[in-house]
């Protein structure tokens, strides 16, 4: 069965190579233009632009403020209008915001909303919507994970923490730097200068909800019959776990420029089975990943895609256990890190040079490219580094969960040790929620090493570096450096990119660099994987932090 | 009767109670967070206005008071972590989508099982016996995952002559009964096969053929009834879990059904959906255990009178 399809992909090959050959010429030029008439695949638009897309889960919640997933995010940033946008190089340009402006202390920010936005029940959208919004996302009553990324704001931390059942809530909400000055300008006051505020702003907790909505319906304001949404697309019909599905608002304010009319949602949540789903073509984008063991089959199909994500894949010491300095160093350089992503990972992730991965704003200078992390290691410069150490472990355990893939590398990564540096290994795995308890922090003390990743939630590397900081409630290593946190300290009011960028480039010496203590070995920074169908593959994109842009995707002939 | 059905329905409540404390007991004793879903920690103060706001900051009796008022009230309670939905809504949604799939799948057993289970008994050590036996055999010990991929591969995707997944038209629906039905089949015919060759034997079928009485009436009239007890006894508890434990076949063909929630829900958990669910599946089964007592009662009246 497999080579059938193996000729079948070979045949439709040879004949998009003759068509390109034979109706080239003008395509670069015409590519390189708007792109609105023409698909740079020399296809024209197509006259019925639907798409059909598996989003790989239901959306669990389509609350701003309570949204917490790549998948609602992805449905909320089509359906809602955000203040600001992320461009192509993760700079933040105005979106629902016609302007904003940080002043010279860097400490307020003012955002100017435009005139022609609104809501699809017709009111205007203003100022005083974002400040309920944010306010909202903060209280305690709403209990939202992500209220900490308003924690930038003045009083936002102590609004959060008050508890309604003995203080006054309401004048601490008072108190939240976030006031509508009038319908259309929005005052942020910040407790010190964040450089990287504005561009957080573009994460999803930072959109607003319409007031009267969520006052009427309280928790049932996202289901499709009550939302009200300021978005490009409208929310048509979502039936849990099987549908969501979004059609264009002809009346937002940017809607000629969207080509989508509509937008099928799918949630299939196996991943054989959204392949095939692929290939009966019942879907045209397969959005949310791909089955490790299908990834090797699928490259080689003109539909797959990949994409450079903001995360890094690492396994991490306790410090305490793995004490000697020179013993972590000997262990990053023995993995082969080229093997494992070739082999295990398979999606083309990139070797880890460093902690904060590829594409952050800065990374050639904040990158320490770190002599411990050969691509694909140095086991003679290893073993003798090993020999080196006064009191070797000699035997760690190993800890990772139970999701595919992860075993996996450990062992592979355990057979190395083992090998080249005479560490014997125990893998256990555990049960996600399990194992992230047992992590702590602090962690359990019968880890000596453990797997996990971090995603980006928002494009500044202190998102990534200020992990390892002392008190870091994501730091399960015990490594604490005051040096280390003194740099990143420094880093948070550091206004200006490049001086910030070197301050982050200062810290990651401390971790990789030649003197660096390496709590932590990073090994892969992460890709997204796709399949789409040839007539999207173009138009359809996601950015750094996994988010698809609906309104530049055109269907082609 | 009446009097033994009020009885039964009046015992589940205790039942319920014992389910609903050990699964209280048994969700509490795993670890886990349900706030913390990913690698990302939930700061200190968050997770604290998180479990006030799911009084998940009161001791523990006063938890499982509210469990089992809500239960008895029937209202189970907002998730945990789906924000936004409560555990009723979730029934609601999903609950009918699961029983129809197991009643879609439970008649596309009986419908094929039980004839099969017939003729194999009638034409007891034939060709036509080994197969449908042999099939049976291998369909019963196949585990349906593969049964569903193997459908999807050859119907679905080599002949393209239905969908790969979903839960929308008629045609989404067949291969997932199909799939779900297959083992479930495969029971009733060796059960239909085994009871009726068992009947076959008996005096009294021996004695109405030898009044003259016609063999299809024998069969259809004697033999056929009293061979199909054993077939309602493992039916029941069948159906109950054919509605319940569809998980498997509800993720491969992606339909919308309870299952999945049921093991996500676990997996994250989601307190409050684990227990509206238990609560919800236990009540199934033990329905599903009164009815088949009741019938047997219809299908065979010496039961009936010993229980009044």
């Amino acid at each position: 069965m497999r080579t059938k399809t193996l000729w079948l992909w070979l045949a439709l090959l040879v004949t998009s190579l003759a068509l390109v050959a034979a109706g080239c010429g003008g395509d670069d030029e015409e590519a390189a233009g708007t792109g609105a008439t023409t698909g740079a695949a020399g296809g024209s638009e197509a006259a019925d632009q639907t798409i059909t897309v598996n989003w790989g889960t239901e959306p669990p919640s389509l609350d701003p403020g309570l949204a917490s997933d790549v998948t609602s995010a992805n449905i909320l940033f089509n359906i809602m209008d955000p203040l600001v946008k992320l461009d192509d190089d993760l700079n933040p340009v105005p979106a629902a915001a016609e302007s904003f402006e940080t002043s010279e202390d860097g400490k307020t920010v003012t955002f100017k909303l435009r005139n022609d936005i609104k809501w699809t029940n017709g009111d205007p959208v203003t100022a005083q919507d974002f400040e309920y919004s944010w306010k909202r996302t903060v209280s305690p009553e709403l209990a939202a994970d992500y209220a900490y990324q308003f924690s930038p704001i003045v009083g936002a931390d102590e609004y959060n923490a008050c508890d309604p059942k003995k203080d006054n809530c309401k004048a601490l909400a008072d108190k939240m730097g976030v006031k509508a000055v009038d319908d259309k300008t929005l005052e942020v006051t910040l407790k010190a200068a964040t450089p990287w505020f504005v561009q957080q702003v573009a994460h999803h907790s930072f959109l607003a909800v319409n007031k009267k909505v969520v006052e009427q319906f309280g928790d049932k304001w996202t289901e499709p019959a009550n939302i009200v949404t300021n978005g490009p697309f409208k929310l048509q019909r979502w039936e849990h776990n099987a549908n969501i599905d979004l059609v264009k608002w002809e009346a937002w304010r940017d809607a000629d420029s969207v080509k989508l009319t509509r937008v099928n949602g799918r949630m299939i949540t196996d991943g054989l089975t959204a392949v095939q789903a692929f290939e009966a073509g019942e879907i045209d984008v397969l959005n949310g990943g791909l089955p490790t063991d299908e990834i090797a089959r699928l490259k080689e199909t003109p539909e797959y895609d990949q994409y450079t994500g903001l995360g890094t894949y690492y396994e991490g010491f306790n410090v305490k256990n793995v004490p000697d300095v020179k013993q972590r160093r000997a262990m990053s350089l023995a993995i082969n890190r080229r093997s494992i992503i070739d082999n295990i990972a398979q999606a083309d992730q990139l070797p880890a040079t460093g902690f904060t991965p590829k594409g952050m704003p800065g990374f050639d200078t904040i990158n320490p490219d770190s002599p411990w992390m050969p691509e694909e290691g140095d086991v003679e410069k290893a073993k003798q580094l090993m020999s080196e150490v006064a009191n070797p472990v000699k035997n760690v355990t190993f800890y990772v969960n139970d999701s595919p893939g992860h075993r996996e590398i450990a062992v592979a990564i355990q057979s190395t040790w083992k090998q080249e540096l005479g560490i014997d290994s125990t893998i256990k795995q555990q049960e996600f929620q399990q194992y992230l308890e047992f992590l702590g922090p602090p962690p359990n003390k019968d880890v000596d090493v453990y797997r996990l990743g971090w995603i980006g939630d928002f494009v500044d590397a202190i998102n990534f570096l200020e992990l390892w900081t002392c008190d870091s409630g994501n730091n399960s290593t015990n490594y604490c450096n005051k040096d280390y946190d003194a740099k990143i300290e420094e880093a948070r009011t550091t206004e200006d990119n490049d001086a910030r960028y070197k301050l982050y480039g200062e810290a990651e010496q401390i971790l990789f660099g030649e003197n660096g203590d390496m709590p932590v070995i990073p090994i892969y920074f992460y890709t997204y994987t796709n399949l789409e169908k040839e007539s999207v593959k173009d138009s359809f994109n996601l950015n750094l932090l996994d988010q698809v842009d609906l309104t530049q995707v055109v269907v082609t002939e | 009767m009446l009097k033994f059905i009020i009885r039964r329905i009046f015992w589940t409540i205790p039942v319920l109670l014992v389910v609903i404390f050990l699964t209280f007991i048994m969700m509490r004793q795993i670890e886990g967070n349900p706030f913390r879903q990913t690698e990302r920690n939930v700061p200190e103060s968050i997770q604290k206005n998180l479990e006030r706001k799911f009084h998940l900051d009161e001791p523990w009796y006063t938890q499982y008071a509210y469990y089992v008022k809500g239960v008895f009230t029937f209202d189970l309670g907002p998730s945990l972590v789906i924000r936004g939905r409560d555990v009723n809504d979730i029934v609601k949604t999903h609950f009918p989508k699961s029983v129809e799939l197991g009643l879609y799948a439970f008649i596309f057993a009986m419908v094929v099982g039980i004839p099969l289970g017939m003729v194999a008994a009638l034409k007891h050590n034939t060709a036509i016996d080994y197969t449908a036996m042999f099939f049976s055999n291998v369909f019963h010990a196949i585990p349906s995952f593969l049964v569903a991929t193997l459908l999807i591969y050859f119907v679905a995707l080599e002949a393209g002559a239905l969908p790969t997944s979903g839960w929308t038209t008629w045609e989404s629906k067949i291969l997932p009964s199909i799939a779900l039905g297959f083992a479930p089949m495969a029971l009733f015919a060796r059960l239909v096969r085994g009871t009726m060759l068992e009947t076959l034997q008996q005096d009294y079928v021996r004695t109405a053929r030898a009044k003259g009485l016609h063999y299809k009436r024998v069969v259809g009239l004697h033999v056929l009834r009293n061979s199909l007890i054993p077939v309602i006894t493992a039916a029941g508890p069948l159906l109950g879990f054919i509605i319940t434990g569809s998980f498997v076949i509800e993720l491969i063909f992606n339909i919308p059904g309870i299952g999945q929630y049921y093991v996500t829900a676990v997996s994250s958990r989601d307190y409050s959906v684990v227990m509206g669910l238990t609560v919800l599946l236990s009540g199934i089964v033990i329905l599903a255990n009164l009815i088949v007592d009741i019938l047997y009662g219809v299908l065979d009246p010496r039961t009936r009178d010993a229980r009044t």
